[in-house]
């Protein structure tokens, strides 16, 4: 919930969900690496972005916007 | 705790734990949106003292616990996260149920603060429901980080209720929350709907049993065809009511060419959207002021839709089909790989390995150019010279354009805009309206939107998405590669592919609806506000996509690449391309040698038209196209995006609708590519 492990945000419906949680993958025959998940709420699928050289990124610009902000 | 929740874990029994449940008079209710930290407060509400239990007759969770608030003893229940009292899953139903039942309660919404729009569709509803309530705008750090302003007071005062700022990871404002239960309420917010509806909730309500939820909800649950309630109802009117019931909802919903469901709720939304943007500044703009809100309400507007939506089509095409497609691959093309990376592989492998047979074996006897040689890794066929070169020098530039593009789109709030504009074209052709979300993602990924056709309600409508998708819908990857090529073509040229696909999809379509049995369902689609696409985050989702690119489709590159030097080798490639000669030749009036890139398409098919790509690029390159090769690349542009799906595509299918439903597909649509390319064939000779 709140504190989830692997955060995401649907780009279609705004829907903020725990990837690690979420459902589709594990039905799917080629799920093993795969870091595409599914939206709960609308269904919408997209590449996880909390992992590899993205999620390295997103901590990286996470990291100087928490630096310009004094947060 | 009330009677119900005693019969309802009486019910449920076996699934209790036994811990203690203290005695307690009071009981609130956490609910809230899926993912908004419910859990987390529960758990710093109630501590150790936990029970969960299935929901009688489901398989839904429901935690119940206790906790001492302000010196009382409370009973704390959480529900699963729902985004609608009128349910649409189990989860949904669950909650609604549970509100229905209870009597006594206090409510606490906890809203993400992240996405307030969303909450407020839930409040509107628990207000409607009379509910008394406090509203928790938690992970509120989350939402100052992002910018987003919320004006508590002003909420607070438009929504009648206590709101509270939290922060439940970190205990903030649960304190302040606890010293506030005592006095929730009922919310004033209560959307108002047009007349008719109006008339129908007053006709409908003093008709309606008492519940845990006031008469004007149950009247909009009961006008709008909640089946779930239909239950309820059920045992506690006489069936004369029933019947008047029915009624007054048949004649309710005739005056509209939309569902009420979807009458209902995009009233409520226009309320929200009123509420929302007067309490939500980010970056200090207001979201009501100004153009953004505006351009969002003219961009899914039936007219004025029309023109953005083709301005932002063209905008994309100039920069991935001219950027991406020209100047990006035309300097990986020629200058990293033919320049560079190929002739440095060429040197590297001659020095470090001794002459003879086995480095012609890795880049061909010296003095050969890549073209002519028979390398595996520097040759006609070989890994670097042509699958890397493929996949990195002509696929990857195009893609990034399109996922930079793409991710702009879902930054910017467009998207989903999009999927609305297109809803209205598809529902004319008799596509059930739901369809245009996988469609849409098709557009990124046919492997990933097959699986999302499961959000289709009946077999029927499944099944037309899948076929659909897999015959018409290209790829992003695909698409970047047409792209490329059209930008070659003259405009004449590029409108008979587009054209043809088009026809294709709404025929297929329009068939499909016709011949299969089965009805269609709504199309309900939250719009978030238009806005300014933040950099950071579309580098973010490119990367994010590139990175997912490059791990599914190169080492099929790869593969498909050593699939064709083995077959050269053998001379098995002569072979299949003189088998093929009469339907690449004789029917489609191509080239032989395009065999191959129809063999490769079963593995990808933007690796069959990157292999196109390649053939023509010089000739496009020097703008000496002539009349028969336009043809020719507009034939086999066609054949190659109806062409069976990907290897990853078809698996997919198999999986989701079945062997049969699979090798149905592929066998319809295998002599449906190259009879539509004939076809185009025919007709462009002739009138091109």
């Amino acid at each position: 919930m709140g504190a989830t492990a692997n955060p995401e945000r649907c780009p279609l419906c705004g829907c903020g969900f725990d990837a690690g949680a979420q459902g589709c993958r594990p039905s799917c025959p080629m799920a093993r690496g795969c870091s595409v998940v599914c939206c709960p709420n609308c269904g919408y699928s997209f590449p996880q972005e909390n992992t590899g050289l993205a999620g390295r990124l997103r901590r990286a610009l996470d990291r100087s916007e928490r630096r310009r902000t004094g947060t | 705790m009330s009677r119900s929740t005693n019969e309802a874990l009486a019910r449920g029994g076996g699934a209790l734990d036994g811990k203690e449940i203290l005695a307690a008079d009071r009981t609130v209710i956490l609910v809230g949106n899926p993912n908004v930290g419910k859990s987390v407060l529960f758990g710093a509400l109630t501590g150790k003292y936990v029970t969960v239990s299935n929901y009688p007759g489901t398989t839904v969770e429901v935690t119940h616990g206790s906790a001492t608030i302000e010196g009382q003893p409370w009973r704390v229940m959480d529900t699963p996260g729902t985004n609608n009292l009128l349910p649409m899953s189990e989860d949904e139903q669950v909650t609604r149920d549970i509100l229905l039942s209870e009597s006594g309660y206090l409510c606490v919404q906890v809203c993400d603060a992240k996405n307030l729009r969303r909450g407020l569709l839930l409040t509107a509803q628990l207000a409607e429901a009379e509910i008394p309530f406090s509203l928790a705008l938690n992970m509120a750090d989350e939402a100052v980080s992002r910018g987003f302003v919320i004006d508590l007071p002003k909420l607070a005062a438009a929504l009648g209720i206590e709101v509270v700022s939290t922060v439940a990871v970190e205990r903030k404002g649960l304190a302040t929350l606890q010293s506030k239960l005592g006095s929730a309420r009922p919310s004033r917010f209560v959307p108002h709907y047009d007349a008719a509806i109006e008339e129908a909730i007053d006709a409908v309500a003093p008709i309606l049993p008492r519940g845990g939820i006031g008469p004007r909800a149950l009247a909009l649950m009961a006008l709008v065809g909640d089946d779930s309630l239909r239950t309820w109802l059920a045992g506690r009117l006489p069936s004369e009511t029933l019947a008047r019931l029915d009624v007054l909802r048949r004649a309710l919903a005739a005056r509209y060419p939309e569902s009420l469901r979807f009458v209902v709720a995009r009233q409520r939304l226009a309320a929200v959207d009123r509420l929302h943007d007067s309490v939500v500044t980010r970056g200090g703009v207001s979201t009501t002021s100004g153009w953004a809100r505006r351009l969002g309400h003219w961009s899914t507007h039936p007219l004025w839709g029309i023109p953005i939506l083709l301005a932002v089509l063209g905008v994309a095409y100039l920069f991935v089909g001219v950027l991406g497609a020209g100047t990006a691959v035309d300097f990986l093309g020629h200058t990293v790989f033919d320049g560079y990376l190929v002739p440095w592989t060429d040197r590297f492998v001659r020095w470090i390995t001794p002459g003879g047979a086995f480095q012609q074996f890795l880049v061909g006897p010296p003095g050969v150019g890549p073209a002519e040689s028979g390398g595996i890794l520097v040759g006609r066929y070989g890994v670097v010279s042509m699958g890397l070169s493929y996949g990195l020098a002509i696929v990857l530039p195009i893609v990034a354009t399109f996922f930079i593009s793409f991710s702009v789109l879902e930054d910017s709030g467009y998207l989903p805009r999009l999927a609305v504009m297109v809803h209205k074209l598809f529902h004319r052709m008799g596509l059930n309206g739901k369809a245009v979300l996988p469609m849409v993602l098709g557009l990124g990924c046919d492997t990933m939107a097959t699986m999302t056709a499961r959000i289709m309600e009946t077999r029927k409508e499944r099944v037309i998405v899948t076929l659909l998708l897999a015959l018409a819908v290209p790829c992003s990857a695909q698409i970047a590669v047409i792209l490329a090529m059209t930008a070659g073509l003259p405009l004449a040229a590029t409108a008979w592919f587009s054209g043809t696909i088009l026809l294709v999809l709404f025929l297929v379509g329009w068939l499909a609806a016709k011949v299969l049995p089965g009805r269609g369902s709504d199309f309900m689609l939250e719009l978030p506000p238009l806005r300014v696409p933040q950099a950071g985050n579309i580098a973010v989702k490119t990367v994010a996509r590139i990175e997912w690119y490059l791990r599914e489709a190169m080492p099929l590159f790869v593969l498909g690449t050593l699939l064709l030097w083995t077959l050269d080798r053998l001379g098995w490639l002569r072979t299949l391309e003189r088998w093929g000669e009469p339907v690449v030749k004789g029917l489609l009036d191509l080239p032989p040698e395009a065999a191959s890139a129809f063999i490769l398409g079963f593995l990808r098919r933007d690796y069959a038209a990157a292999g196109l790509f390649r053939r023509y690029q010089p000739f496009m390159e020097a703008e000496t196209m002539t009349r028969s090769m336009q043809i020719e690349v507009t034939v086999a542009l066609v054949t190659i995006t109806l062409f069976i799906p990907c290897i990853a595509n078809f698996f997919m299918i198999v999986k989701e609708r079945g062997w049969k439903t699979g090798f149905g597909m592929a066998a319809f649509i295998l002599p449906f590519s190259f009879g539509v390319g004939a076809g185009v064939n025919v007709l462009m000779r002739w009138l091109y």
